[in-house]
């Protein structure tokens, strides 16, 4: 299937900042989140596509057609912004209207499809507003209306949800992932927020420092993160470097880790005497007290060091021989366990929550 | 104490120098009587002098406007070798004294090519009343392009690329999105331009002279007049001229806080 939308090479230069060689590809339907720290270049890469940036280089594809050098207004783009940038001197109404004003509509048709996307959207009762008086959540829906009544090829957003409140955010991803659905409209969102990769994203792409460093479904980054900057920013906080051991249980590949030299084991494959990079999510651990005769074979001893309640979730760090290890339980879990710094626990998960996610000379990397 | 002794100077400083410019204000509007400005504001060479300064500021405060807007775009939205040099450049009348702007422009005018050339077509600048347009016109622009210049950059430029990228043109965009959220600015600065225009002296008197019912505008009344020592005429003209620039001013207070000079 060939790319809806793709950039090669693209490299920006601005005055304090660089985007350098930066490829992608999003397919058509895809929902593609670009997540990154602020001043990763996301907006940046974003704006490219738009034109903002005339003088790049590297090259853009809109399927089979070059639209690197075309005006913005050629380009069958449509974009949203953070701050909506909704034109202050017209109505709900005019501002969805607008861009179908430039396409020879008759008056009937414009009117007929500026209502139908706003049923859509549930803003049909605010069409004669003036925009200043909109909440943010209903400045964000007309903003998407007025660039989605066009019909463009692809919907380009910009931290669209960034500044809206959390129950807003909340209820615009659920919204926004009907809508697209629906519409089978394919979607490049820039953002730093972690959640809207997991509501939305049917793809994700990673960059730092204007680059990308990782791209794939979100499930697939997630759970084998790029060492250092990708793992650190996406939460893969328990990060070790380990050798695969010679002997195989089956199908699943033995591992010593840490100073501990601890043998635990992962579905991952990868060949003896290899130095690798090993990863499990503090949330696919499980606590106990003593150890437990279930199928997750790695059971790891620990001393709790300390315990960080964050919203209902709490946080315990401990020592074990693996290095230190950070896992995730509810408040109530907690308190059944009865755990507390000092205590001793078993950390418990399977081989399959194990990934390795590199090897030799990205593992040295990491480990410098 | 320390912050009495502060806010006390201050706020001294600031009541004695409103205090004297109201004073003087003041003086001008009660010291005539009030008969003779009557008089005068209906005599011959008054009508003449504020009809042609009406006329000649509307037309310069026209030309003004589309210099404004075109050099405060540019200025706002174009990145390109020399921009602080041509910034520099426009702001420069503001710094010079008016006669010298006149001497300058009496020069380009009157003795240089420029001038060489317009003769070749019959058209004389210097002294015409067409001087006088030239003369205001050189004077109000730098302020105009100030105003317009400080308008359009608050202006996100993201808005004319969500214009574009729903099918507009860079024109387009420009005269649907920008120049109706420019409003405001651009009217300020209208009103700004025409009162420097109505107020316009030295550039005038050097460029277009100060010639009696030719090219006598309201400044040049006063001139005149205080020359021959006609008090009440100068001082009529005078109080015409504050009223012209006080309503300028509460207008500009009116509509345009936002604009930053």
């Amino acid at each position: 299937m060939k790319p809806l939308l793709r950039g090669e090479n693209i490299t920006i230069r601005l005055s304090d900042f660089h985007l350098d060689h930066v490829s992608l590809e999003v397919e058509e339907g895809d929902y593609c989140c670009i997540l990154g720290e602020t001043g990763a270049g996301k907006s940046v890469l974003l704006e490219s596509f738009i034109g903002m940036y005339p003088r790049m280089k590297g090259k853009i594809f809109l399927k089979d057609r070059e639209i690197t050098h075309l005006p913005p207004e050629k380009r069958e783009l449509g974009i949203v912004y953070q701050d909506y940038m909704l034109f202050p001197h017209l109505n709900v109404y005019d501002n969805i209207a607008f861009g179908l004003r430039k396409k020879n509509l008759s008056k009937e048709t414009i009117k007929e499809r500026v209502h139908a996307m706003s049923e859509r959207l549930y803003i049909s009762h605010l069409l004669d507003r003036d925009v200043q008086t909109l909440s943010g959540g209903e400045k964000q829906r007309t903003a998407i209306s007025r660039a989605l009544v066009t019909r463009p090829q692809v919907l380009l957003m910009d931290e669209a949800f960034s500044a809206l409140d959390v129950t807003t955010r909340e209820k615009m991803r659920g919204f926004i992932r009907d809508l697209v659905r629906e519409l089978g409209t394919t979607v490049v969102h820039v953002t730093h927020d972690v959640d809207d990769v997991w509501a939305l994203a049917s793809k994700v792409i990673v960059m730092f420092d204007g680059k990308v460093l990782q791209s794939g479904p979100p499930r697939e980054v997630f759970s084998r993160p790029l060492p250092g900057q990708v793992a650190n920013f996406l939460g893969a906080c328990n990060v070790f470097p380990a050798t695969v051991a010679p002997s195989q249980e089956g199908e699943l590949t033995s591992l010593l880790i840490g100073k501990g030299k601890a043998s635990l084991l992962s579905a991952d494959k990868a060949s003896p005497g290899e130095s690798v990079i090993v990863s499990v999510r503090p949330e696919s651990i499980t606590l106990a007290p003593h150890r437990l005769n279930i199928s997750a074979r790695n059971q790891v001893p620990g001393q709790i060091l300390k315990t960080e309640r964050r919203g209902p979730m709490v946080w315990v760090q401990a020592k074990t021989c693996m290095g230190n290890l950070k896992a995730i339980l509810t408040e109530s879990s907690l308190e059944a366990l009865e755990l507390a710094p000092g205590n001793e626990a078993f950390f418990i998960f399977k081989a399959s929550c194990l990934k390795i996610l590199s090897r030799k000379d990205q593992a040295r990397q990491l480990i410098k | 104490m320390k912050t009495r002794i502060f806010r006390g100077s201050f706020a001294a400083v600031t009541t004695l120098f409103s205090a004297m410019l109201l004073w003087a204000v003041l003086s001008l509007v009660f010291m005539p009587r009030w008969e003779e400005v009557v008089q005068s504001a209906f005599s011959e060479e008054m009508i003449y002098s504020i009809r042609l300064s009406l006329l000649t500021s509307l037309i310069s405060v026209a030309i003004v406007m589309v210099l404004a807007v075109c050099i405060g775009y540019v200025l706002a939205r174009f990145t390109f070798p020399g921009h602080h040099v041509l910034r520099t450049l426009v702001d420069l009348p503001m710094a010079f004294p008016e006669l010298v702007l006149g001497l300058c422009l009496l020069l380009l005018f009157g003795h240089g090519i420029l001038s060489q050339w317009l003769k070749g077509f019959g058209i004389n600048i210097v002294f015409s009343q067409a001087a006088i347009v030239i003369a205001q016109v050189f004077t109000a622009a730098p302020y105009a392009i100030r105003v317009s210049y400080a308008t359009f950059r608050g202006i996100n430029p993201r808005y004319e690329l969500v214009a574009r990228s729903l099918g507009y043109c860079e024109f387009s965009a420009f005269w649907h999105v920008t120049l109706p959220l420019a409003k405001g600015g651009l009217f300020a600065a209208m009103v700004i331009s025409f009162a420097r225009c109505m107020g316009c002296f030295g550039t005038v008197l050097i460029l277009a002279g100060g010639t009696r019912m030719f090219t006598e505008t309201l400044p040049i009344t006063l001139y005149l007049n205080i020359s021959y020592g006609n008090l009440a005429m100068a001082m009529t003209s005078g109080i015409i001229l504050i009223a012209i620039s006080l309503g300028a001013i509460l207008v500009f207070e009116l509509l345009n806080r936002e604009v930053m000079l």
